[in-house]
C-alpha cells in the first residue's frame, strides 16, 4: 500500500488523474483551482502536504499557458507547504514541439521568406543594427506579387515542416488554416490580404491576422522563432519541482534541459499491444514513419514485432517554384496491397499524417492505420482526419479525448493511466522505472 | 557601427500595444520587429525579426484582463528569446504587475504567486523590472534584481489640480491597506483625509463598511491602486455618499475593470472614475461615460530613458514629466 503520497490534479485532465488514483487505490487530494475574474489563476491546496511525496498531474493540451501556470503555482504552493518532494507528471509536455519556422533543424531555410532583400543591397558590414538615416526600411510586397499564391505556397511548406503551423493570431482566437489540401475546400481569401502593407511590422499589427504572414525581419537579419523548451524546463524547476515525468517526448534531448531528474516514459508498449491484438495478420503489415524525424520511433516497433518498415521522405530540394510542395513527398519502401501502420508521437493539426495517408493510398496500400501517442487535434484536425485516407486512428488519452471520440468515428483511445500509476508507484518506492520498458 | 550598439530596443507584447506605441513615440524609437501569436494548439510563439545583440532591451507587457497567463508566457518567452540572442540587459516593463494580490501566505498552503512570478521572470533572464504602483511595495523584495516601482501619484495630483481644483476636496481611502497611499495624496494637496473600514468575507465579495472621518458637503476623492470588479469601489462610494459627501470621484491607478465592472460603475453614485492607461481599456471608455484616463506613458518612457542612461529614477517619484 502506498502511504505518505499525495496526488493532485490540474484542470487539464481530471479523468486521467482519477484513473491513476483508482489504480493506486488513493483518493485525489482536495484543491481549489479556479480563476479570479481578472484571469489570474487561484489555487489552494486543501489537504496537508507537510512531509509528503506529492505528485501533480497536469497535461499540456487545451489552454496550454493556463495549465502551465496552474502547474507552476500548485508546485510552488506544495513546496511552500513543506512537501518533501514534488513531482510534476506531464503526460503531454507543453512546448515540446515548437515549430522552428521558417528554418528547419539544420538551419537551412525551408522556404525563402517572400521577397528577400536583393543581395547587392547590403553586406553584413554595411547594415547597422539600428535604424539610421539612409537605410531602407524593410521591403514589403510589391504590387505585382500574387499574394495569395505566395502565401499558400509558404504555408504548405510550413505544413510539411511538422504540421504544427496553423498560426492564429490572438486577436481573433478562432483557428483557421491556409493549407489548401485537396481534401479541403479551397480557403476563402482572407479579408485585408489584398491591401498591401508598407509600414514596418510590430506585434500590435496582429489586430489584423492577414498581416501575420507578411511579417518580415529587418534587412540583413534572419528572423527566427523563440524556442521555449529550456524556458519551460527552467520554469518548472524554479517553481520547485524536484522530479518530472513525461511520456514520449518529441525530442529525447529535452531531458537534458532539466537539472533535475526527469523520467521519459514510453507509449510504445501500448501501441505494440494494440497492433498485436487489433490488427489482423499484423506480421504482413508495414510500419510507416510519416517523416524522417520519426524513423527511429517507428523502426523500434517494426523491429520488435518483426515487421517491415517504410519511410516517407519529404524532398526539400528546390524543384520548380510552381511545383506543389506535397508533390515532393516520397515513399521509401513497398506498401502495395499491404496494410500500413503510420507511427508518430504527436498529431496536432494532422497535416503531416493525413498527407502521408494520402500518399500511402496512392501507392496502393489496402488499409491505413495511424498510431500516435499524443492526439492534440487542434484547429480543424478532426475534420481533416474524417475526410482523409486514414481508416483507423489510435491515440492515447495523454490529453482528454472524450470530445474527439464523439466527433471522430475513426478514433480509438488507449488508456495510459496504468503506465503513469505504475511509474508513480515506482518513483515513490524508489524502484526502477527502466524495467517497465524492457520488452525486447 | 560601434556607437550604434547598446541602444534602447523597445519590444512590445500583445497585451497593450497602444501604451507601447505611446512610449515608443515619446522615446523617439521604433518598436522592434517581433511577432507573437498563438498556434492552433494554443502554445505561444514569438518570432524575433531584428538583432538585439548587445542592446539594452526593454520589453513592455501589461496584463490584459482575461489574458493574464497568456500574456505572462508571452513575456517570459520574449525575455528568454532576448537572453539567448545575447542582449546586454533585459528590462521587463510591467506597468501592472500580475498576481500582485497573491503576495502572502494568508492561508495554509496558499501559494505566494507574486513571488513565483518574480522567480519566473528572473529564471527567464530578466535583469531589471520597471513597474508601477505595486499592490504591496514589499513585492520588490521578491526579486534579486533591481525593481523600479514607479508611482502614478504625480500624474494623479496633476489631474486633480487641473481638472478638479483642490477646493472642498477630501481624500478617502476605501480600505485600511490603502491608507498610506491616500494620506500621501492628501498631504501633497494639503486636504483632509477619511478612511473606510471594511470586512471582506471572501475574495471579490464586499462586506460591511464604516466611514472614519468627515466628508459632509465635500467632494470626496476615493484613491486606490486598482479597481477590479469594482464592487468595493461602488460600495465605498455609496458609503461616502450616505455620510453626506456632495460628490464622489474615484481615482485608481490600475483600471482592470473585469467582470461586470462597467455596469457596476454605471449604476454607482460615482460622478467619475479616473484610471491610468497601465491596463488596456479596450472599448470600456465608450461603454462608461464616467471613465477618464490619465496617460502615464511619459513616466514610463522617462523611466526607460533614465534607466538606459544610468540616471536616477527617483526624480519621477515626485514629478510627472509633462
Amino acid at each position: 500500500m502506498v502511504r505518505n503520497i499525495v496526488i493532485l490534479g490540474g484542470n487539464s485532465h481530471p479523468i486521467l488523474t482519477e484513473n491513476i488514483c483508482n489504480i493506486l487505490g488513493l483518493p485525489v487530494s482536495n484543491r481549489t483551482l479556479s480563476k479570479f475574474s481578472v484571469g489570474e489563476t487561484r489555487c489552494e491546496i486543501k489537504d496537508s502536504v507537510r512531509g509528503k511525496d506529492v505528485f501533480i498531474i497536469q497535461s499540456g493540451g487545451g489552454s496550454v499557458n493556463d495549465h502551465l501556470m496552474e502547474l507552476c503555482i500548485m508546485i510552488s504552493a506544495c513546496k511552500m507547504g513543506s512537501a518533501k518532494r514534488v513531482t510534476a507528471v506531464l503526460p503531454l509536455f507543453p512546448y515540446s514541439r515548437q515549430p522552428d519556422l521558417p528554418y528547419n533543424k539544420a538551419g537551412a531555410p525551408l522556404s525563402k521568406p517572400p521577397l528577400e532583400v536583393p543581395k547587392d543591397k547590403y553586406t553584413f558590414e554595411s547594415v547597422p543594427a539600428t535604424p539610421a538615416p539612409g537605410i531602407d526600411k524593410t521591403p514589403s510586397f510589391n504590387k505585382d506579387t500574387d499574394l495569395s499564391r505566395v502565401m499558400s505556397r509558404t504555408s504548405l511548406v510550413n505544413g510539411n515542416g511538422h504540421g504544427l503551423v496553423n498560426g492564429t493570431s490572438r486577436s481573433n482566437g478562432e483557428s483557421s488554416t491556409t493549407n489548401d489540401l485537396p481534401l479541403n475546400p479551397a480557403p476563402a481569401p482572407r479579408p485585408g490580404l489584398t491591401t498591401l502593407h508598407t509600414q514596418s511590422f510590430t506585434t500590435h499589427d496582429l489586430q489584423n491576422p492577414a498581416l501575420v504572414s507578411t511579417f518580415q525581419a529587418k534587412p540583413g537579419y534572419k528572423r527566427w522563432v523563440a524556442q521555449a523548451g529550456t524556458l519551460v524546463a527552467d520554469l518548472l524547476t524554479c517553481a520547485g519541482a524536484d522530479h518530472v515525468v513525461a511520456l514520449d517526448l518529441h525530442d529525447p534531448q529535452y531531458q537534458g534541459f532539466f537539472d533535475i531528474p526527469m523520467d521519459n516514459l514510453y507509449g510504445r508498449p501500448l501501441l505494440q499491444r494494440y497492433i498485436q491484438q487489433n490488427i489482423p495478420d499484423f506480421k504482413d503489415a508495414v510500419i510507416v514513419s510519416p517523416d524522417a524525424g520519426g524513423a527511429k520511433r517507428a523502426t523500434a516497433i517494426a523491429d520488435s514485432l518483426g515487421m517491415e518498415f517504410a519511410l516517407i521522405h519529404k524532398e526539400r530540394r528546390p524543384t520548380r517554384i510552381t511545383d506543389r510542395q506535397n508533390a515532393t513527398m516520397m515513399l521509401v519502401g513497398n506498401v502495395a496491397n499491404r496494410v500500413c501502420i503510420l507511427i508518430d508521437d504527436l498529431v496536432d493539426t494532422a497535416n503531416t499524417i493525413t498527407r502521408a495517408a494520402k500518399l500511402l493510398r496512392k501507392e496502393r496500400a489496402t488499409v491505413v492505420y495511424a498510431l500516435i501517442t499524443h492526439g492534440v487535434f487542434s484547429g480543424d484536425a478532426i475534420q481533416r482526419i474524417n475526410l482523409s485516407a486514414i481508416d483507423r486512428i489510435v491515440v492515447t488519452n495523454s490529453v482528454p479525448q472524450d470530445h474527439h471520440r464523439k466527433v471522430c468515428s475513426k478514433l480509438d483511445v488507449l488508456d495510459v493511466s496504468s503506465i503513469f500509476a505504475e511509474a508513480i508507484r515506482r518513483i515513490h518506492h524508489g524502484e526502477s522505472i527502466s524495467v517497465l520498458f524492457q520488452y525486447d | 557601427m560601434g556607437d550604434m550598439a547598446n541602444e534602447i530596443k523597445l519590444l512590445s507584447g500583445n497585451s497593450h500595444p497602444v501604451l507601447a506605441r505611446l512610449v515608443a513615440d515619446r522615446l523617439g524609437v521604433e518598436i522592434a520587429k517581433t511577432l507573437s501569436l498563438n498556434y492552433s494548439n494554443q502554445e505561444t510563439s514569438v518570432t524575433i525579426g531584428e538583432s538585439v545583440r548587445d542592446e539594452d532591451v526593454f520589453i513592455l507587457q501589461s496584463t490584459a484582463p482575461g489574458d493574464i497567463n497568456d500574456g505572462l508566457m508571452e513575456l517570459l518567452i520574449m525575455i528568454h528569446a532576448c537572453r539567448t540572442a545575447s542582449a546586454r540587459r533585459i528590462t521587463a516593463v510591467i506597468p501592472n504587475f500580475p498576481y500582485a494580490r497573491q503576495d502572502k501566505k494568508d492561508k495554509s498552503r496558499a501559494p505566494i504567486s507574486a513571488k513565483l512570478i518574480a522567480n519566473m521572470l528572473q529564471t527567464a533572464g530578466c535583469n531589471h523590472v520597471i513597474t508601477m504602483d505595486l499592490h504591496a511595495s514589499q513585492i520588490q523584495g521578491f526579486f534579486n534584481v533591481p525593481v523600479d516601482n514607479l508611482y502614478a501619484e504625480p500624474s494623479v495630483l496633476r489631474w486633480i489640480r487641473e481638472n478638479r481644483g483642490t477646493e472642498d476636496v477630501v481624500i478617502v481611502s476605501p480600505d485600511a491597506g490603502g491608507a498610506k497611499r491616500a494620506t500621501a495624496i492628501a498631504d501633497r494637496l494639503d486636504r483632509g483625509f477619511a478612511l473606510i473600514h471594511k470586512e471582506r468575507p471572501r475574495p471579490n465579495v464586499v462586506g460591511r463598511m464604516v466611514l472614519v472621518g468627515d466628508v459632509v458637503d465635500k467632494v470626496a476623492i476615493l484613491v486606490d491602486d486598482m479597481a477590479d470588479t469594482c464592487g468595493t469601489l461602488a460600495k465605498a462610494a455609496q458609503t461616502v455618499r450616505d455620510n453626506g459627501a456632495r460628490e464622489v470621484i474615484a481615482i485608481v491607478t490600475h483600471g482592470i475593470l473585469s467582470g461586470d465592472a462597467i455596469n457596476i460603475l454605471n449604476e454607482s453614485c460615482l460622478s467619475s472614475i479616473v484610471v491610468t492607461n497601465t491596463v488596456p481599456l479596450g472599448d470600456k471608455v465608450d461603454r462608461c461615460n464616467k471613465l477618464r484616463v490619465i496617460d502615464v506613458s511619459p513616466t514610463l518612457a522617462e523611466a526607460i530613458r533614465r534607466t538606459h542612461n544610468g540616471e536616477s529614477v527617483s526624480f519621477l517619484f515626485n514629478h510627472a514629466p509633462a
